[in-house]
């Protein structure tokens, strides 16, 4: 191997990319765009339903009456709890979003209230800051407890709520999106490049010229993951300050980010070197490089939680590559949620070898 | 590969003996046993050949592309592989630049056989590609420094750009060049390694007639400087223009091998003398009574069909002594595309993959 071939096909490949626009564009200027256009439609707008777990601690008739409001409501679905759970456990093991707790005092304090207006009880809300239907969940339960305060009290606030995160940070539905922005912007930049490589390439008879040359395919395709990284970062960095600026983004820059960064580079080059071989034509390959991306892009989590699709939608995107990228760098960059963010990782990890390694093989330059 | 009807001195029967062109073969007389040797063509000496094919068969299921041929090409010329789109050109040219794999034969060059020896033969030769296309976002200096920077062994630069008279280009983008320019930088990107021997696979087309000319001249330009040019092409000018030595493809055999001269004397029609709107038909009469195949048409035209140089010289003195008058005449020479009519009964130019 020759490293000064490596780095000379390297630096061609900047030069030429760095003069065109449009390439320039799709790798840094659509995913910003993007953010910013996102970003503005979703900050403060929440509207999501979700399953609301309820542990109630007080198993009173007064208690029922309100699990009874709350289940009226159409855009709730209430999952009791089992009084004998440890909450905090409940949570974590079954990665619950949102959860009631109603005190065990919660009915001898409404019937003390009969008597002495200045008691109140407070209910507990659990609920997981990084999803953006939080704050919509809190209004809506609001809502219900005002309704009920009506109709015990005739509107005394007997009955309130108290928040507590299930993680450390606050987080809006920019911390949501600007991982999968990440991981959308490597992918499409990884896939398109590679297919460019194999097609366009072939086509023009470079891939023929290369071949009768002395660089070899080995160096030629670690040169061009070079660039697929150099491009990666770059993106990934142009999206980070984009986030941190506009939308004031808190950030950790993690060792498991950067190895999902170039995990995801690999990864979608790789599928990228697949499509290149089997696909001829550049149109057809775009076409099928457009086939594999954008149901991906929209069912892997990338613009908003898999939560909100059906559930079988939610298990067909729980085999997508691309999901694992945003639940990894989600939790390595913005949760920091170490143990997730290392599950997810692990499986980028295997994606990118089984297919890069594939990618590899079925890459030929010779003609059949 | 080439065949010759050979007579025994001893018995005197005829055999048919086949080799390429500056192969010596030995033939045993199936008739009596007697022994001799017959060459092809110019006896070539080993260190005289730059690329040696044998029985070169390529097959695509049920079809076969190349089919056993064999030839050599001789060191410092311009061997032209002329056939129609679809002969067999390409693959032929692809496998001896080990882009193709063959289904059978072997290739040689320098006499270093590919299959084995590919690795080491790639800093003697240059290559330009069927429809080539560079990098579009690099300029012609930074495409020929980056293929320059793949080699070992460089040529300058630019000495290259001048010599293609590339200079006022140099820093324009490929993508923005001519057609002619593009083919230009194309055989460029294939002398920067400073080649022996280089591939041109149909250099000119799609060009207009002003760019083919201007990449001709690159091409004989070559031939000047010592190098090995292996051309092929479907355009029977840019073979009489430029080759030395060429090879008839067709349906993936080869057909016919030689000289330009070699094939239009062996293959190729007389030439003819051609009397437009002749005053008096009569001496047509006079030719024919002397020998000459003489035809006529309707426009008072005569054709007279010229055997040998001197033939011109005695029907001009007979038209002269019949005192004929004429608009005017012209001499029409053999030309492959006629090579190509009698060895297959098809045009060159109508021929259809």
């Amino acid at each position: 191997m020759n490293p000064r071939i490596i780095l000379n096909d390297f630096s061609a490949s900047v030069k030429a990319w760095r003069r065109s626009p449009g390439t320039v564009f799709w790798t840094l200027a659509f995913p910003v765009i993007l953010i910013l256009i996102f970003g503005a439609i979703f900050s403060g707008t929440d509207d999501i339903s979700y399953d609301i777990h309820i542990q109630d601690l007080d198993d009173s008739t007064w208690s029922k009456q309100l699990i009874e409001i709350l289940d009226n409501i159409s855009a709730l679905t209430t999952i009791s709890v089992d009084q004998e759970e440890d909450i905090d456990e409940y949570i974590k093991e079954n990665e619950v979003l949102v959860t009631l707790v109603i005190p065990n005092t919660f009915s001898e304090t409404i019937n003390q209230s009969f008597f002495d207006e200045s008691v109140f009880v407070n209910i507990t809300m659990h609920y997981d800051p990084s999803e953006s239907s939080a704050g919509v969940i809190q209004g809506i339960i609001a809502s219900a407890l005002q309704e009920f305060n009506m109709q015990i009290s005739g509107g005394y606030h007997i009955i309130g709520i108290t928040t507590e995160k299930t993680v450390g940070e606050d987080f809006s539905f920019i911390d949501f999106f600007v991982p999968g922005m990440i991981g959308f912007t490597i992918m499409q930049t990884c896939i398109y490049g590679s297919i460019e490589r194999n097609t366009k390439f072939r086509k023009n008879g470079i891939l023929r010229k290369l071949l009768t040359t002395p660089i070899t395919r080995t160096e030629w395709i670690l040169s061009k993951m070079l660039f697929m990284l150099f491009l990666s970062f770059i993106s990934t960095t142009v999206i980070v300050l984009v986030g941190v600026f506009v939308w004031s983004l808190t950030i950790h820059i993690t060792p498991l980010m950067i190895i999902l960064v170039v995990a995801n580079s690999f990864l979608f080059s790789g599928i990228g070197m697949i499509i290149g071989r089997f696909v001829k034509e550049e149109e057809t390959a775009d076409m099928a490089g457009g086939a594999i991306s954008f149901p991906m892009m929209f069912l892997a989590g990338t613009f908003f939680p898999l939560e909100q699709m059906p559930m079988f939608l939610q298990t067909f995107a729980r085999v997508l590559p691309l999901y694992y990228v945003n639940e990894g760098l989600r939790n390595a960059m913005i949760y920091m949620n170490f143990e997730k963010a290392v599950y997810h990782t692990a499986f980028v990890v295997v994606f990118a070898a089984i297919f890069f390694i594939a990618g590899i093989l079925l890459t030929k330059w010779s003609e059949e | 590969m080439l065949q010759k009807t050979v007579r025994c001195p001893t018995c005197k029967q005829t055999t048919i003996v086949a080799g390429v062109n500056g192969e010596i073969v030995k033939v045993i007389c199936q008739f009596c046993g007697s022994k001799g040797k017959v060459t092809f063509g110019q006896r070539l000496k080993p260190e005289d050949v730059a690329i040696e094919v044998f029985h070169l068969t390529k097959i695509y299921d049920d079809l076969t592309a190349v089919n056993d041929i064999s030839f050599r090409v001789k060191k410092g010329e311009i061997f032209a592989f002329l056939g129609p789109n679809g002969a067999g050109k390409t693959t032929t040219v692809e496998i001896i630049e080990s882009i193709r794999i063959p289904t059978a034969g072997s290739v040689k060059i320098f006499g270093r056989d590919i299959k084995n020896e590919f690795e080491e033969i790639k800093d003697k030769i240059g290559i330009l590609p069927q429809e080539f296309h560079s990098f579009e976002r690099l300029t012609v200096r930074e495409t020929l420094v980056y293929f320059s920077k793949l080699y070992k062994k460089h040529a300058n630069i630019d000495d290259i750009i001048d010599g293609l008279d590339l200079k006022s280009h140099e820093k324009i983008l490929y993508r923005n060049l001519s057609g002619g320019l593009k083919q230009r930088v194309g055989v460029a990107i294939s002398l920067v390694n400073d080649p022996d021997i280089i591939f041109l696979d149909e250099p000119t087309t799609g060009l207009d007639p002003k760019a083919r000319r201007e990449v001709w001249e690159v091409i004989a330009d070559l031939r000047n400087k010592g190098k090995t040019v292996f051309l092929t092409t479907h355009y029977m000018e840019e073979a009489e223009f430029l080759a030395d030595h060429i090879a008839v493809i067709h349906k993936g055999n080869i057909i016919a091998e030689g000289s330009l001269e070699d094939l239009i004397g062996k293959y190729g029609k007389k030439s003819i003398l051609h009397v437009k709107e002749c005053s008096d038909k009569k001496v047509a009469q006079v030719l024919k009574d002397k020998g000459f195949e003489v035809t006529t048409n309707h426009n008072n035209d005569i054709e007279i069909v010229i055997e040998f140089k001197d033939q011109i010289l005695e029907v001009l003195s007979n038209l002269r002594h019949e005192c004929v008058d004429y608009e005017s005449i012209d001499i029409r020479r053999s030309n492959l595309e006629e090579v190509f009519l009698t060895l297959t009964g098809a045009s060159l130019r109508e021929e259809k993959p």
